[in-house]
C-alpha cells in the first residue's frame, strides 16, 4: 500500500478510541444484565479477561513470525493497545477490589496490574523517549554504543598525550588522571542509566574551563578537544540509558505478561474445580 | 613578506585512467585501418585529444565466442560496441531470466517461509552450491566462462534461441548499445555473439568526442532520431495527444543535451560534504533564471536542481527527475498572453546534478504543435488563470454589451516564488529537507527507507526480521544520514539511475521490469565488487558464503574465497513483503519515492 495513503494517525486513534469505549459499555452493559438476572457476570468477564489476554499475548506471537502476511507489526501493535485498555476496564468490572483477597488471587491481581502499569508506560515511553533520543547528537546503535565508547576513551587518551608544552601537559594529564579518565573508561553507573541527567557533564565541563587560566593556546585547545569529547561521551550515556530502559520495558513486560497468562490459566482451573 | 609553500603534483589528465591498460600502438593502428576509423578526419579532433588517443585510452578490443552474451536487455551500461570482424544478433524478442543465467523470483508460500526460518544456518552467508555457481548445476554445460581477461555468460542451445527468437544480425562497421551508453537508459535488447567475433567496447566519453568527426555524428544522430527521439517523447505525458503530423514536426526540432558527468557517484562522497551554495556554484547550469525562454526543458535522464536567487546565494525550490518539465510555466503565459503584456522571464535556474540528459524542444514548435493539444486541466496555473481572465472577459463583455464598456480585466499577477507543481519538479514545504534530500542525492531512491525518529523506539525488530527472512543476515544495519526527525537508512533504495548495474559483467545484478526491485542473481554474480564500488550509498556489501555447515566455497582454480555481492531484495518473492515494514511496531519505519515529494511529503503531513 501506498504510505502516503489513509487516515491521518490523529483520525485512526480517535475512531478506535472510540469504538473500544463503544465495546467497553456493551460488555459492561452484558455484565449488569447478567447480575441483574442473577447470573454469574464473573464467569463472563473472566472468559473475556482471559481471551483478551489470549489476544493480547498474539503480539509477540506475530513479531516472531515476519515472513508471513499477517499484517503489520504496528497494526497488531494498535490492537494490543485498545485491546489492553479494554481488558483492563474488564478487570475492573470483574473484580470486587483492585486486590483480591487470596493467594493466589491477590498474586494474580498484582500481576495484573503491574502488567497494566507497565503496559501504560510502554506507551508513554515509546511516545517520549524516542523524541528524547532524537534530540541528542549522534544516533547510536545500541550493539555498537560499547565501541564508541572505547573510540572516545581512546580519542581523549590521545590527546592528551599529543600535549607538548609542558605546562599543560602538568595541568591536563593530571586532570585527565583525576577526573577525566574514570569517566571516559568506565561505564555510567546504575544511578545515571536508571534517571540520567547532566550533573556530571556540567560538573566536568565546569571543572575544564577552570582550567584555562593555567593554560596557553596548545592547552586551550586540548581542553577544548576533552569538552567536546567529554559531551560526546555523556550524550552516547544518555542514549544508552534510554534505549536500555527501552529494551528492558519490553523484556519486563513480556515476562509478566506471560507469569499473568500462567496465572490466569490456573485462577480458571481453580474456579472450575470449585463451581463444581 | 613570506614566500606562500607550494606542494609540485603532477596534474590530473583526462586519460589518466584508461579503458585498458594492455591497448597497444599496433592495436591502435589496427583499428584506424578498419571501418568507420579509417574514414574519419583525424583533424576534426582537438590536439588534446586526437582519434589515436581516443583510440587508445576510451577503447578496449573484445574477442567473443559463439554464443557469449555481450549485452542483456534492462542493464545499464555506459559503452557501445562497434563490431570489427564477425558477427553478432541482436534479439528483438526478450529472453527468458534463465536463459540469461538469471534465477526468475520465485514466490514462496506459507509453508516454503515457514521451513526457510526454521531451517536458518547457524552461519552467515550460507549457499548451495546451485547457488554459489550456475556452472554447479549445468551438468557439463559451462555457463560461465572466462574469454581472454573477462568472465562471460552463454546461452545454452544457441541454434535453438535463434530459431525460436526473432532476431538482426549487426556485421562489421555496425555499431549497437550506444543509445544506452550514451542516454543512460536500459539497453532494450540483447545481443550475442552468433560467430566468434571482434568487437571495440567504447566509452561513452570517447564515444562523444568521436562524434567531432561529421560523418559518424550524422549516422549517430540520424539513429537516433529515427529510432530513439520519437520513443523519448512519446513518454512525456503532456504529449500523448499529439497528432502524428505534429509529433513528427516537434521530433525534427527537438534537441538533445547533456549535462554534467555521468560518473557522478565518483564524486559523490566529495560533493555532499560540500556547503549547498558551494554545491550548487559546482552544479553545470542548464538554464538561468531571468533569461528570455526559448525551449521548452524536458528531462529525460538525470536529475536537475530548480533554485531561485535569494539573498547572495541560490535556495533550492524543488528537483526534476525523468519527465518533469522546466519552463513550461513561462512558455504556456507567454503563448497565450495578449500583446499589452510583457513576456514572463525564466523564474528559477535550472542546474545538472549529478548529469542530467535533456530534451529541448524550441517555443515556436511548442507553441504551434504542442500548446493546442495539451488539455487545459494540465495547463500550469499562471496560463490556466490567464485563460480564465479570457474567458470572464468575453462573458462580461456579452453580459454589458448594451453599456459598449467593458471594465479592464485583473491584471494576472505571477507570484516567482511560488514553488511548481508536479510535473515541473518536486518540492517540499521544508527548504532544508529538500536541500538535504538533493545534497545527498537522496531523490535517485526509488525504494528508500525512511525512519522517523521520534517514533522509532531503536528496538532493531526491523533488522531483526530481515536477517530472520534472510537466512540469519540482515541486509542493511540501521544507520544512515539524518535530518532533523528523519533518518535515512543504509538499506539499498532500487535507485532510479542504478548505477551499481553498470559494469557488472555477467548481468548478475538485475532490475526486475515488473517490480523495479534490483537484485543480486547468486549463481551468476563472479563476486567482483564493481556494484559494490560503484554504489554511492555504500547499500552493498560483499560477503564469502559458505556452506550449511559453514564450510567456505572456494574457487577451483586459485584456491581463493568464493564471495557475492549482497544486498536488501525488499524481500522479493516472500508473501509478507518487505519483513523491515511490517515488523515495525511503531509505524515508524517506510519504503518510500524519493525521486517524488508527495509519498514523503504525504507521510510526513499523516503523522503531524
Amino acid at each position: 500500500m501506498n504510505p502516503s495513503q489513509g487516515p491521518s494517525l490523529k483520525l485512526r486513534r480517535t475512531i478506535a478510541l472510540s469504538a473500544t469505549l463503544v465495546v467497553i459499555a456493551v460488555f459492561w452493559g452484558i455484565a449488569e444484565w447478567e447480575a441483574a438476572r442473577l447470573g454469574r457476570p464473573a464467569f463472563f468477564t473472566g472468559f473475556t479477561l482471559l481471551s483478551g489476554l489470549v489476544i493480547l499475548m498474539l503480539l509477540g506471537v506475530r513479531r516472531r513470525l515476519p515472513f508471513w502476511p499477517l499484517g503489520s507489526v504496528s497494526t497488531w501493535t494498535q490492537i494490543h493497545l485498545y485491546v489492553g485498555l479494554f481488558t483492563t476496564a474488564i478487570y475492573v468490572v470483574h473484580v470486587p477490589v483492585l486486590i483480591a483477597g487470596g493467594m493466589l488471587e491477590s498474586f494474580l491481581s498484582i500481576v495484573f496490574l503491574m502488567v497494566t502499569a507497565s503496559g501504560f508506560y510502554g506507551i508513554y515511553a515509546s511516545r517520549t523517549l524516542p523524541k528524547r533520543l532524537t534530540a541528542v547528537e549522534g544516533q547510536h546503535r545500541f550493539d555498537r554504543i560499547d565501541w564508541v565508547r572505547h573510540q572516545i576513551a581512546a580519542a581523549a587518551e590521545k590527546a592528551c598525550q599529543q600535549i607538548s608544552e609542558a605546562s599543560a601537559k602538568q595541568v591536563l594529564q593530571t586532570f585527565y588522571q583525576q577526573a577525566l579518565s574514570p569517566f571516559f573508561v568506565s561505564r555510567p553507573s546504575v544511578a545515571y542509566v536508571i534517571a540520567p541527567n547532566g550533573n556530571r557533564r556540567r560538573q566536568l565541563l565546569g571543572d575544564l574551563k577552570e582550567l584555562d587560566r593555567y593554560l596557553e593556546d596548545e592547552g586551550r585547545r586540548v581542553a577544548g578537544q576533552l569538552a567536546a569529547l567529554v559531551r560526546r561521551r555523556d550524550d552516547l550515556d544518555y542514549q544508552f540509558a534510554l534505549q536500555l530502559r527501552l529494551r528492558c520495558w519490553v523484556v519486563f513486560h513480556s515476562l509478566l505478561s506471560l507469569v499473568l497468562l500462567a496465572a490466569a490459566l490456573v485462577h480458571m482451573l481453580v474456579v472450575l474445580q470449585y463451581i463444581g | 613578506m613570506e614566500s606562500a609553500e607550494t606542494i609540485p603534483v603532477q596534474r590530473p589528465s583526462r586519460w589518466d585512467e584508461p579503458l585498458d591498460a594492455s591497448m597497444t600502438d599496433a592495436d591502435v593502428a589496427w583499428l584506424r585501418t578498419r571501418g568507420p576509423f579509417n574514414q574519419m578526419d583525424q583533424s576534426a579532433f582537438p590536439k588534446a585529444t586526437p582519434l589515436t588517443g581516443i583510440l587508445r585510452h576510451d577503447c578496449r578490443l573484445r574477442r567473443v565466442e559463439p554464443g557469449e552474451v555481450i549485452v542483456r536487455e534492462g542493464d545499464y551500461g555506459n559503452s557501445a560496441f562497434l563490431v570489427i570482424t564477425g558477427n553478432v544478433r541482436v534479439l528483438v524478442d526478450s529472453l527468458t531470466e534463465t536463459q540469461l543465467g538469471r534465477q526468475p523470483t520465485r514466490s514462496i508460500g506459507w509453508g516454503e517461509a515457514l521451513t526457510r526460518f526454521l531451517r536458518r544456518s547457524p552461519h552467515p552467508e550460507t549457499r548451495t552450491p546451485e547457488q554459489v555457481s550456475l556452472n554447479a548445476a549445468g551438468g557439463g554445460h559451462q555457463s560461465i566462462r572466462r574469454v581472454d581477461d573477462h568472465p562471460a555468460i552463454f546461452l545454452q542451445d544457441i541454434d535453438g534461441v535463434l530459431r525460436r527468437h526473432e532476431s538482426v544480425s549487426l556485421g562489421p562497421g555496425e555499431l549497437f548499445g550506444e543509445v544506452a551508453a550514451m542516454y543512460r537508459s536500459p539497453r532494450t535488447a540483447t545481443v550475442i555473439a552468433e560467430t566468434e567475433a571482434a568487437l571495440v567496447e567504447i566509452r561513452w566519453q570517447g564515444l562523444r568526442i568521436l562524434r567531432r568527426d561529421r560523418r559518424f555524428a550524422d549516422t549517430l544522430e540520424q539513429h537516433y532520431r529515427r529510432h530513439w527521439l520519437p520513443v523519448h517523447l512519446r513518454e512525456i505525458p503532456l504529449l500523448r495527444y499529439l497528432p502524428e503530423e505534429n509529433m513528427q514536426r516537434v521530433i525534427q526540432a527537438t534537441e538533445l543535451r547533456s549535462y554534467g558527468r555521468m560518473e557522478w557517484n565518483a564524486d559523490y562522497r566529495k560533493t555532499r560534504q560540500l556547503h549547498p551554495a558551494e554545491q550548487i556554484a559546482s552544479e553545470p547550469l542548464v538554464v538561468d533564471q531571468g533569461q528570455l525562454p526559448t525551449e521548452l526543458i524536458v528531462v529525460r535522464s538525470g536529475f536537475g536542481r530548480m533554485c531561485v536567487r535569494h539573498g547572495a546565494a541560490h535556495r533550492t525550490v524543488a528537483y526534476l527527475g525523468k519527465g518533469h518539465l522546466f519552463g513550461i510555466d513561462e512558455i504556456a503565459f507567454n503563448a497565450m498572453r495578449p500583446e499589452s503584456m510583457s513576456a514572463l522571464l525564466y523564474q528559477h535556474s535550472l542546474h545538472a546534478v549529478g548529469f542530467l540528459d535533456a530534451l529541448a524542444i524550441p517555443i515556436e514548435v511548442f507553441a504551434t504543435e504542442v500548446l493546442p493539444h495539451i488539455r487545459k486541466s494540465e495547463l500550469p496555473e499562471s496560463a490556466q488563470a490567464l485563460q480564465r481572465s479570457f474567458t470572464e472577459k468575453r462573458k462580461d463583455r456579452r453580459r454589458h454589451r448594451s453599456d459598449q464598456r467593458s471594465e479592464p480585466a485583473a491584471s494576472f499577477s505571477h507570484d516567482p516564488s511560488q514553488d511548481v507543481r508536479h510535473p515541473t519538479g518536486v518540492s517540499f514545504e521544508s527548504t532544508s529537507l529538500l536541500e538535504f534530500v538533493v545534497q545527498h542525492r537522496l531523490n535517485n531512491g526509488r525504494d528508500a527507507m525512511v525512519i522517523d525518529l521520534h517514533r522509532c523506539t531503536r528496538c532493531d525488530d526491523c533488522v531483526k526480521a530481515c536477517g530472520d527472512v534472510h537466512d540469519g543476515n540482515p541486509r542493511f544495519v540501521r544507520q544512515g544520514a539524518v535530518h532533523d526527525r528523519l533518518q535515512f537508512v543504509q538499506a539499498c533504495m532500487h535507485c532510479s539511475d542504478p548505477v551499481c548495474m553498470i559494469g557488472c559483467p555477467t548481468g548478475a545484478i538485475a532490475r526486475d521490469q515488473n517490480t523495479g526491485v534490483v537484485s543480486i542473481h547468486d549463481s551468476i554474480c563472479v563476486g567482483c565488487g564493481v556494484c559494490a564500488a560503484a554504489c554511492p550509498y555504500e547499500n552493498i556489501a560483499m560477503a564469502e558464503v559458505v556452506d550449511r555447515k559453514g564450510r567456505p566455497f572456494v574457487d577451483q582454480a586459485s584456491g581463493r574465497a568464493i564471495r557475492k555481492a549482497t544486498k536488501c531484495d525488499q524481500c522479493s518473492g516472500l508473501p509478507s513483503g518487505p519483513a523491515c515494514v511490517a515488523a515495525c511496531p511503531h509505524d515508524a519505519l517506510v519504503r518510500i519515492d524519493l525521486s517524488e515529494s508527495p509519498p514523503l511529503s504525504h507521510w510526513l503531513e499523516k503523522r503531524g
